[in-house]
């Protein structure tokens, strides 16, 4: 089922304060990883504002779906977020790359409501997500599990132990989003280590997989509303994304991997998130 | 002395099932090791909280952390260096900066699996464990101290390395409760301290009888926890005895003689002699051969402390 012209401009609109916030936090500390966070942040707007099952007042429910960000570089995306969605008070934006700030450069589930682990060193997240899931099915809870993964994080072995386990374990309440930007820092992932197929590889892992552009917001909340896909399988989503989304200079470009902007890059890139704030202000109004 | 001798497994695994019949959060992570860490009562009364994942320590220890997010308390027992150096950035990260009540037990620790050779070796247990924020370890000195222990990391919330060994080894105490930190006085004396764990402890309790014998007066202590030290009964007996001596089945570096060491350099310098395994690959052998190349045996520990205090 589609959304509605109005649920798509919302969540865009969304997304577009979400990005808003992520470049308020890179002025605040200098830099940041922002071209992971703007691959995946689409998919997290749609997450936190369509999907989970999470009250920011109430972050501790045992019956809360999980987000767990394995690709905890991107931890911009998630603090930006929730932000949006009032789980901190906005001004702590401010205090990103400050010493005790509570949005370290990699979440920390000690600082900051919502985060449910310390991911950034990666390939932990899947396991991490997959205990998640299993301890579920031994209660006997509904709530569902999702994790984002990076695609230069996929040759990291051990994320593949975790997916052999949550596919033994018939853990069909996982879904596991590889946000597939197609850099890493030293250049494509095909040629740094190619994974390639990975939606094949998934599946013969025991995997349902799809396969979705993870700027659409229909493919986005369609892939996650509709998990699981098979019964008693974990579910993946191949998520085609571009790097650096929604800064125009940046988009698909390895440049934005980790971004030290200029006065005036940073100028550019407010004047340019603003415009699209005002634009889907007024549709979403309309 | 005629002891009773059990094998530590197998009360490990009894201690383990006995909690987690009367804790239903309690569960068990198998890496292909869980029936013989004496965990397969568990299986059968508990299936759905015996959890198997094959030879993957990696993302078990991932997964462990998962599930006590969750409330569970997870244990996971397996060859000792498999469970803290094949894991070891899960186990900092995923149990030790996410502060989970995670139980991670090695076993056929030290140089039990003498014949395996160097990669079933774990004699840097110690050391990286302790070196994890928040993380306690744990070293029972014989099967009444595993019982103990179990008792005490299960209750204790937070994550606990413990190591165990293998095979048949003798009760040495009356059974009581373990407090984590606190270490117990086996004899007093005056002459030096000698400081051991793990179950290596009968060993020394033999070679102390015998320095006895020789007249050097020895007062010996008995470390269940590793980390965080004793440091209070540590330092009461080093300002009378003035020399310190450590006895563990571990590297020289970094586990207890290092500690004791830095609690030493910092509170109360003492002449110390940290007696362990050489910084070296230990060849493959009988165990108790492989033991005495190490000067580990009840005669090298006898002539090694007598050295030391008569220098």
């Amino acid at each position: 089922m589609n959304l509605s012209v109005t649920d798509t401009n919302t969540l865009a609109l969304s997304a577009a304060r979400a990005r808003r916030n992520v470049i308020r936090m890179i002025a605040a500390g200098g830099s940041g990883h922002l071209g992971g966070a703007f691959s995946c942040l689409d998919m997290v707007t749609a997450l936190y504002g369509r999907v989970l099952n999470i009250d920011p007042a109430d972050v501790s429910n045992k019956d809360r779906d999980r987000f767990l960000l394995s690709a905890g570089h991107k931890a911009l995306a998630q603090y930006s977020v929730l932000a949006v969605h009032n789980f901190f008070d906005e001004s702590e934006l401010d205090t990103y790359g400050s010493r005790g700030s509570h949005l370290p450069g990699h979440p920390d589930m000690h600082k900051l409501a919502g985060v449910e682990g310390n991911t950034g060193a990666l390939g932990h997240g899947t396991a991490i997500a997959t205990g998640m899931a299993l301890a579920a099915k031994i209660d006997g809870r509904t709530y569902r599990v999702f994790t984002i993964l990076g695609d230069g994080e996929l040759p990291e072995g051990s994320n593949w132990e975790a997916f052999a386990a949550a596919a033994h374990h018939r853990l069909d309440n996982l879904v596991a989003v590889i946000d597939h930007n197609y850099f890493q820092i030293s250049g494509s992932v095909a040629e740094v280590m190619n994974m390639h197929s990975i939606a094949d590889k998934l599946r013969a892992f025991g995997w349902s997989v799809r396969e979705i552009d993870g700027h659409d917001f229909d493919q986005i909340v369609a892939a996650f509303d509709d998990a699981p896909y098979e019964h008693g399988r974990p579910s993946a989503v191949v998520a085609h994304t571009i790097k650096g989304q929604g800064i125009s200079s940046l988009a698909g470009r390895i440049e934005s991997h980790y971004w030290q902007p200029s006065d005036a890059e940073l100028a550019d890139a407010v004047d340019e998130a603003d415009a699209l704030i005002g634009l889907l202000s007024e549709r979403v109004a309309v | 002395m005629t002891r009773i001798s059990r094998d530590p497994r197998k009360v490990f695994g009894a201690a383990v099932v006995a909690a987690a019949d009367l804790d239903d959060q309690i569960v068990a992570l198998s890496v292909d090791s869980g029936l013989s860490s004496g965990l397969g009562a568990l299986r059968d009364k508990h299936p759905h909280r015996y959890l198997e994942f094959g030879i993957m320590e990696q993302a078990a220890t991932g997964i462990a952390s998962g599930l006590a997010t969750a409330g569970k308390v997870p244990v996971l027992c397996a060859i000792a260096p498999f469970v803290t150096v094949r894991n070891y950035e899960m186990f900092r990260n995923d149990l030790g900066y996410m502060r989970q009540n995670v139980k991670i037990v090695g076993r056929n620790g030290g140089l039990n699996y003498s014949q395996l050779g160097p990669t079933h070796h774990s004699l840097e247990d110690f050391a990286i464990t302790r070196m994890i924020p928040g993380v306690v370890v744990l070293a029972p000195q014989d099967c009444g101290e595993i019982e103990a222990a179990v008792t005490a990391m299960l209750n204790h919330v937070g994550p606990v390395y413990m190591r165990i060994g293998a095979g048949l080894i003798p009760d040495l105490f009356e059974d009581a409760p373990l407090v984590i930190g606190q270490g117990r006085l086996i004899s007093a004396g005056s002459d030096v301290t000698v400081i051991s764990t793990g179950q290596l402890t009968a060993g020394v309790i033999d070679a102390v009888q015998e320095l006895e014998a020789q007249g050097i007066s020895v007062e010996h202590i008995g470390l269940a926890t590793v980390w965080p030290l004793d440091e209070q009964l540590i330092l009461d007996s080093v300002r009378r005895t003035g020399r310190v001596v450590t006895v563990e089945e571990h590297y020289v570096y970094g586990g207890l003689g290092g500690a004791v060491a830095e609690l030493l350099a910092a509170k109360h310098p003492a002449a110390l002699a940290a007696i362990g395994v050489p910084h070296e690959f230990v060849s493959s052998g009988p165990y108790e051969e492989v033991l005495a190349h190490c000067g580990l045996d009840a005669a090298s520990l006898i002539e090694r402390i007598a050295d030391f205090v008569r220098r």
